[in-house]
């Protein structure tokens, strides 16, 4: 029993088994609906036994059940089989991914390849041959909830008539849209990466890189490549301090992947991230086939060991990689977002690795780590060496608006950045609209009166933020009011930073604080950068967010990796 | 949904910014940004396509030359900014759930605007049915659908019809796109618009050529009037 989209098709295939007799038993359903009864043809007559006199009675239960009507019919006479050499290569083109029809056709020619059959022919024929798996984008479950088959969530799923199918109960995903619609009457087709015998060559591969690590580094490296190279665990997190340098970490853990000829993935959720990642890989690995995939990246289906994909991507590769290196684990846009993680299960080859990299873990991987569930690599030290700026808690009671008058502490730290250690300071507020308003409450400061444009604001829907980000570069004004969205991505050599309204604690949760934080004393040159959350009171996020700093500053104290311990001994 | 969510109206994400506490899928400070074009344009009195305000006229050049067959021609505001993003998305990127609140901004067009009267039926500009197969919905029957719930209007989605497959308007000047059009509309069961007045519903007025055959095909099989209501209107 199977589906088709053409029963001649079928029927040829079968009869070259040696199968004489074929019946229809359904109408022209869509996908979905055809998968859902096919399902419940299967159980029902691996319930009952099948045989021969059973099949109407099951036919009129099905039907009762699936609300369609089922009957047995004569099926057309056979047709031609599409080329076996097409359909290889179609199969080809297939390997490790999990594609619309469109998309293959777009693999197909993208490589180069073309075909004279309907390319839905091939790929059933794949499909008959067992060479590749189908289904519904959209799906039912055994209930009848419909599911998207290629992002695996089943909330953001739309409900129309459907022109395509006829059907008015066609569902389209709109959590995977941007890799083109998911529906019901759309199939998906799947199929698990090559065997690897031979494909990509053993050799030794060890990165190159322009600088030497350091210590901790080294000794974190070491753990990531035994990770690998052991092979025990499934998962395990590298634990970084923000700006401690856990590319070159997970340096270790792509070299042993590569020297075994292993299929390795590194994905990050953003795409300028990937790219800078990818050129950084090209540069450490050379001689190594590689590729990127982002959504508007040229080629998308070139064979390759290494690629690097923003995390999107992943939704179309199917049990393709030994290895998969997630950096940014918790960073927008896919914080809490499901989809992530089932599409980096299904993009893995069975007994395949996963390595998590972030400076503040999801609450999930944090809870498991604690409990010892997955292990963790820890690399607490920044390259210079200095421990990294722990957060002073400024409490200003009352303090709930840019209203009346700077608090006198926050007049200090504005004294402190303007003229003392001539620092650039970014402050952090908790809403877009606070911004303007706290740009204004500073420059009704008297003190500061003198200084001109001294203070301007900055956030992302501000049509000209790539301006004032750069002058702020520059050092053209000396402080930025921002919003969280640049708690990542923006690095300069000299910064303090204030978090203004810390007790905001949806916005500043412990890990946007730890980020932020993570802003200030990254450069050997300027260290000491100071980090201050402003706030009416201590939330538990701010003290975690402390406390989780402290501890990486007590590891690598003990550790022995910082700088101040190196002279005192 | 549980029951709560029918009792209490709960805080709404606003569908462009996507923040919480928007009223009718949209929160005051998106809602006021759509509406900034009224400051800079007014539109045609009849076909609503935006004049500047400076011009004297109270019809556009075009419609002062030939009044287009339908009785008037409003839209939520010009096709750019957030609203062209949001008709692409909705189109071609076939996000259907914007049909929603875009659904909801033309109503609130058509109850505000007094020369609508009271229509009594809404109804999509059609695709044909290859068109229709390709792209597996049709945007403007979306819409119409949204719209006839909100406003509580008949809703006749198969009474015009496509009959023939036409290549997209887009990329054809005035003339072609005239000729392109030619009686490819058609009323089918036309006793079920006899004497109405109709809301025809489509996303986009650019010249108002679809708009316009398709209200000659209406009229042709007897309905009353025809008023045309877009999500987006060109600047003229
Ligand atoms: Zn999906
Ligand atoms: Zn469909
Ligand atoms: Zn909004
Ligand atoms: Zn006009």
């Amino acid at each position: 029993m199977g589906l088709t989209h053409r029963p001649p098709l079928d029927r040829r295939f079968w009869e070259l088994k040696g199968y004489h007799f074929m019946d229809l038993v359904s109408p022209c359903l869509n996908l979905g609906t055809a998968f859902f009864v096919l399902k419940h043809l299967e159980e029902r007559w691996a319930a009952v036994g099948y045989s021969l006199s059973r099949v109407d009675a099951v036919l009129k239960e099905v039907s009762r059940r699936c609300k369609v009507t089922l009957a047995r019919r004569p099926a057309p006479a056979g047709q031609p089989l599409p080329p076996e050499e097409e359909a290889r290569l179609a199969g080809r083109i297939l390997s490790g991914r999990i594609l619309l029809l469109e998309e293959v056709g777009r693999a197909l020619a993208e490589n180069g390849v073309r075909v004279t059959a309907e390319l839905a022919d091939l790929l059933h024929y794949l499909y008959l041959q067992g060479e590749c798996e189908l289904r519904p984008a959209v799906g039912f479950d055994a209930q009848g909830v419909p599911k998207c088959n290629r992002c695996g969530q089943g909330d953001k799923l739309y409900r129309s008539s459907c022109g395509a199918c006829g059907s008015t109960h066609c569902y389209v995903c709109e959590g995977c849209l941007e890799l083109g619609e998911a529906r019901t009457c759309r199939a998906l087709y799947a199929r698990p990466g090559a065997e690897r015998a031979g494909m990509f060559p053993c050799r030794t591969v060890s990165p190159v890189l322009p600088f030497s690590l350091t210590r901790a580094q080294e000794e974190a490296a070491l753990q990531a490549r035994t990770f690998v190279e052991e092979g025990k665990c499934p998962r395990c997190l590298i634990w970084a301090a923000c700006g401690a340098g856990k590319t070159e970490v997970a340096y270790g853990a792509l070299a042993a992947a590569l020297s075994r000829g292993k299929e390795v993935l590194y994905t990050c959720p953003r795409r300028e991230t990937t790219k800078e990642i990818y050129r950084r890989l090209q540069q450490a690995f050379p001689g190594v086939e590689m590729t990127i995939l982002h959504g508007e990246s040229g080629s998308k289906y070139a064979p390759a060991q290494l690629v690097a994909a923003t995390t999107h991507q992943v939704l179309r590769c199917y049990r393709r990689f030994d290895l998969i290196i997630l950096d940014e684990v918790d960073a927008f846009p896919l914080a809490g977002d499901g989809r992530l993680y089932y599409g980096l299960e299904r993009s893995l080859r069975p007994g395949g690795q996963i390595l998590y990299m972030t400076a503040t873990p999801p609450p999930e991987l944090a809870a498991q780590a604690r409990r010892r569930r997955l292990p963790v690599i820890y690399l607490p030290a920044r390259p210079h060496g200095y421990p990294l700026p722990e957060p002073q808690i400024i409490l200003a009671r009352g303090l709930r608006r840019p209203m009346g008058r700077l608090p006198r502490p926050v007049v200090e730290c504005l004294r402190l950045s303007l003229n003392g250690d001539g620092a650039s300071l970014l402050i952090f507020v908790p809403a877009v609209d606070l911004v303007a308003q706290v740009v204004d409450w500073l420059l009704e400061c008297r003190e500061f009166e003198g200084l001109g444009d001294w203070v301007r604001g900055c956030h992302a829907a501000l049509p000209e933020r790539e301006t004032v980000l750069a002058a702020f570069r520059r050092g053209e004004f000396p402080v930025m009011v921002t919003t969280t969205l640049l708690e990542r991505g923006i690095t300069l050599p000299r910064l303090n930073v204030m978090v203004l309204f810390a007790h905001h604690r949806r916005i500043f949760d412990q890990n946007t604080l730890v980020q932020i934080a993570g802003r200030a004393g990254r450069t050997s040159s300027f260290p000491q950068g100071k980090v201050w959350l402003v706030a009416d009171r201590i939330t538990p996020e701010m003290a975690e967010a402390c406390r989780i700093i402290r501890s990486f500053n007590r590891l690598a104290f003990q550790r022995g990796y910082l700088r101040a311990v190196e002279r005192r001994q | 949904m549980g029951w709560k969510d029918w009792l209490f109206v709960r805080d709404k994400e606003c569908f462009i910014c996507r923040r919480p506490g928007a009223l009718g899928y949209l929160c005051p400070s998106c809602s006021r940004t759509l509406k900034t074009w009224e400051q800079e344009f007014r539109p045609c009195r009849r076909c609503g396509r935006l004049l500047c305000k400076e011009y004297a006229g109270e019809l556009c050049p075009q419609c002062g030359e030939k009044l287009p067959p339908f009785r008037l021609a409003r839209a939520v505001g010009p096709y750019r900014g957030e609203l062209r993003r949001a008709i692409l998305e909705f189109k071609y990127r076939g996000r259907r759930s914007l049909a929603l609140p875009l659904g909801y901004l033309l109503s609130r067009v058509v109850a505000e605007e007094p020369l609508y009267g009271r229509p009594r039926a809404v109804i999509p500009v059609p695709l044909s049915s290859q068109r229709l197969k390709e792209r597996a919905f049709n945007q403007s029957a979306l819409l119409a659908r949204e719209l006839s719930r909100l406003l509580g209007i008949k809703l006749l989605e198969e009474v015009l019809v496509k009959v023939r497959h036409t290549p997209p308007q887009a990329g054809l000047d005035r003339l072609a796109r005239l000729q392109n059009l030619q009686r490819s509309f058609e009323v089918v069961e036309s006793s079920r618009i006899v004497g109405l007045d109709v809301l025809l519903v489509d996303d986009v007025l650019t010249t108002g050529i679809t708009a316009a055959a398709c209200t000659v095909a209406l009229l042709e099989g007897g309905a009353r009037s025809v008023a045309v209501v877009t999500v987006a209107t060109s600047l003229f």
